[in-house]
């Protein structure tokens, strides 16, 4: 929900209740001072009559008008001075009226009378209504304009803090750009918009620290793995070399060997992940799928492998040094544990990338495969490849998953539609 | 042929040292950014290998003022840095090759071997080992005069060993050569025992005495008498 909406929904809710209770209050207070007035114009009659009667010893006429009536009753008893709301039928309009009355007693010739002064209300009701109308129109012209004023207030107040939002939306960490300062008189804003850009600028600063540390990480590893590996070879060139050290010295290769891939490994993780990889150009997938395959066809006639490719053109706009790793796992993966004179099959259709190769179930929970060192116990790989593809896959938001289908195992990559890309780079 | 080893890790420098003076090299080593950079402004080299991190200076720098000098020394840079921005600047400063650390012996053995046949050849191409004449430009082989049909990788290998006759070269060495990085450790190396044994029965079949000697478990070794 917009902070307008939210804004305007609380507002005029409470603008609403606020008015209510106010125009309820209103209306009550305005009864009471019209009937007030009412009873003042009852009394001065009263006052009328009894002046009458205190002179003369005898009633008045009775009166009965259109909007006032005058009336005596003989009573047995004197009753309490009292005003009352009542009806009493008018004929002029033929239907009963509602009247404000004023019952008193007076002595007359000896004999107690009640007597009844009525004034209609009509007027009064007549009056409340109209007030009332005109209150509901006020209230409904002062929403409206609460809800125009906030509207343009808003949007123009809140100018600076969508241009914040958009620099921040926009920044890229391999670009390198700072957020441009926006301009406002705000408080509130200026330190949102100066606070992003600390954010921003430390994040800029750490990346660099992090990408100088991976660099220094990869010599610090690699040299004393290049000094190892050198003993070695001016070892075996020894000929007093003894058989028995060869076994141990191959041992030794094999574990630099592993080293050195984990190392390669994690670095390229580290890169990948800190989207060091940012220039793209068209490739096509089909193309390099087959290129790989003659690269690797050693491995494929080493394990006997029956290989089928079907692949459609598909060009996508990558870097082509991530293709590449992105193919070579997954085609290597495929091979490694496929079985002995097992299959392996890759579809390139409709933007779908399908490798199946033919091979027992993992030995661990599939939903991990693609997670970071999860491999197999007899696995001589890094436990990497698979999460390299997966961290390539999610820089570029290609859909990856995995399924173990009648003892294939195939995973599967949906490559997003074309306008896709161009949203993701701009 | 004289080359120059710039390297800050004299336990790497001595290994390389003693590898490659028995090519018949006549080697020098700078253990540093500043003494690399006075040998090279006082003599020439056939082939310098330049470690790019030195703690005194960027070899890339000293890359920028062989050019300065209009020097022309091959050049290869062996860097702990493996990455491709390192590798393309190196290679556009003029460097001739790149070797990332860790490396074998055997494959810098062969690396700088080939800037040497590049820079100095003068025009030949060839490469004798005994009976057996690789023709480098026109990646062909031929034994006694009669040309052999080699595959693309029984080819590589066999330069790969001419590179470093009389060397034990491991199996990793030869299989990183071949195959690249990603051979996996632990990898099955029956592919390359099938390439080595195709390479020699053609060589033998096609005259050539069998240079190729299995050494054990390790690796294998071009001897010529």
């Amino acid at each position: 929900m917009r902070l307008f909406v939210k804004y305007s929904r609380v507002n005029i809710i409470a603008s609403i209740g606020a008015l209510l209770l106010g125009s309820i209050g209103y209306y009550f207070m305005i009864r009471y001072v019209l009937v007030h007035q009412l009873d003042d114009t009852l009394k001065v009659e009263e006052a009328e009559i009894l002046d009458y009667v205190k002179t003369r010893d005898r009633l008045p006429e009775p009166a009965n008008y259109r909007d006032q009536q005058i009336s005596f009753t003989p009573a047995g008893s004197p009753v309490a001075r009292k005003f009352i709301h009542t009806t009493g039928f008018d004929q002029h309009h033929n239907e009963d009226r509602p009247y404000r009355q004023l019952l008193f007693s007076v002595r007359a010739g000896g004999q107690l009378y009640t007597a009844s002064v009525s004034y209609s209300e009509e007027e009064t009701e007549d009056l409340l209504r109209l007030m009332m109308l005109v209150t509901a129109g006020m209230i409904v012209l002062l929403l409206g304009t609460l809800f125009l004023a906030n509207r343009l207030l808003l949007r123009r107040i809140w100018q600076p803090f969508y241009r914040t939002l958009e620099g921040i939306r926009r920044f890229n960490l391999s670009s390198r750009q700072p957020l441009p300062v926006s301009n406002t008189d705000i408080d509130e804003f200026r330190s949102l918009d100066e606070a992003a850009r600390q954010m921003t600028n430390k994040i800029l600063k750490d990346y660099e620290v992090l990408k100088n540390f991976s660099d220094n990480a990869s010599h610090e590893m690699q040299t004393p793995l290049a000094i190892i590996n050198s003993k070695l070879d001016l070892m075996i060139q020894d000929p007093g070399l003894e058989q028995v050290h060869h076994r141990p010295i191959q041992a030794m290769y094999d574990a630099i060997g592993r080293l050195r891939q984990l190392n390669q490994s994690l670095l390229l993780l580290t890169k990948i992940e800190n989207n060091q990889f940012v220039h793209t150009e068209e490739i096509d997938l089909a193309l390099l799928t087959r290129e790989k395959l003659v690269q690797l066809e050693d491995r494929i006639r080493d394990r006997h492998l029956t290989v089928r490719a079907d692949l459609d053109k598909l060009c996508l706009p990558i870097n082509s040094y991530l293709a590449d790793i992105l193919l070579n796992n997954l085609l290597l993966n495929a091979i490694r544990h496929n079985q002995d004179g097992g299959h392996l099959e890759i579809l390139l259709r409709e933007r779908i990338l399908r490798i199946s190769n033919s091979g027992p179930a993992l030995p661990f929970d599939p939903a991990t495969i693609f997670d970071r060192f999860t491999k197999g116990a007899h696995s001589g790989g890094t436990g990497l490849g698979l999460a390299i593809v997966r961290q390539i896959c999610d820089n570029y938001q290609f859909h990856l998953t995995y399924s173990y289908v009648d003892n294939r195992h195939v995973i599967g990559i949906r490559f997003p539609p074309l306008q896709n890309f161009d949203k993701m780079q701009g | 042929m004289k080359l120059l080893i710039v390297e800050d890790e004299k336990t790497l420098s001595d290994s390389i040292l003693s590898y490659l003076t028995r090519e018949n090299f006549i080697c020098e080593v700078a253990g540093s950014y500043a003494g690399a950079l006075e040998k090279i402004e006082l003599f020439d080299y056939d082939c310098i290998l330049l470690d790019i991190n030195l703690q005194d200076g960027n070899g890339l720098e000293l890359l920028k003022q062989l050019k300065a000098n209009h020097k022309s020394d091959g050049v290869l840079i062996i860097s702990a840095r493996n990455s491709i921005e390192d590798k393309v600047a190196g290679l556009h400063l003029g460097a001739d090759d790149y070797l990332p650390k860790p490396f074998h012996l055997s494959e810098l053995g062969a690396r700088v071997a080939a800037i040497i046949r590049r820079r100095n050849s003068g025009g030949n191409t060839l490469i004798r080992l005994e009976e057996i004449v690789i023709d480098t430009q026109a990646r062909s082989v031929s034994i006694n005069g009669h040309p052999l049909d080699l595959t693309r990788k029984e080819y590589q290998l066999l330069l790969y060993f001419a590179y470093n006759k009389g060397r034990v070269v491991s199996k990793n060495a030869i299989a990183e050569h071949l195959w690249g990085d990603d051979t996996g450790a632990a990898a099955n190396y029956d592919f390359i025992y099938t390439h080595i044994k195709n390479l020699r029965r053609k060589l033998v079949d096609a005259g050539s005495r069998d240079h190729i000697q299995s050494v054990y478990g390790m690796g294998y070794k071009l001897a010529l008498s």
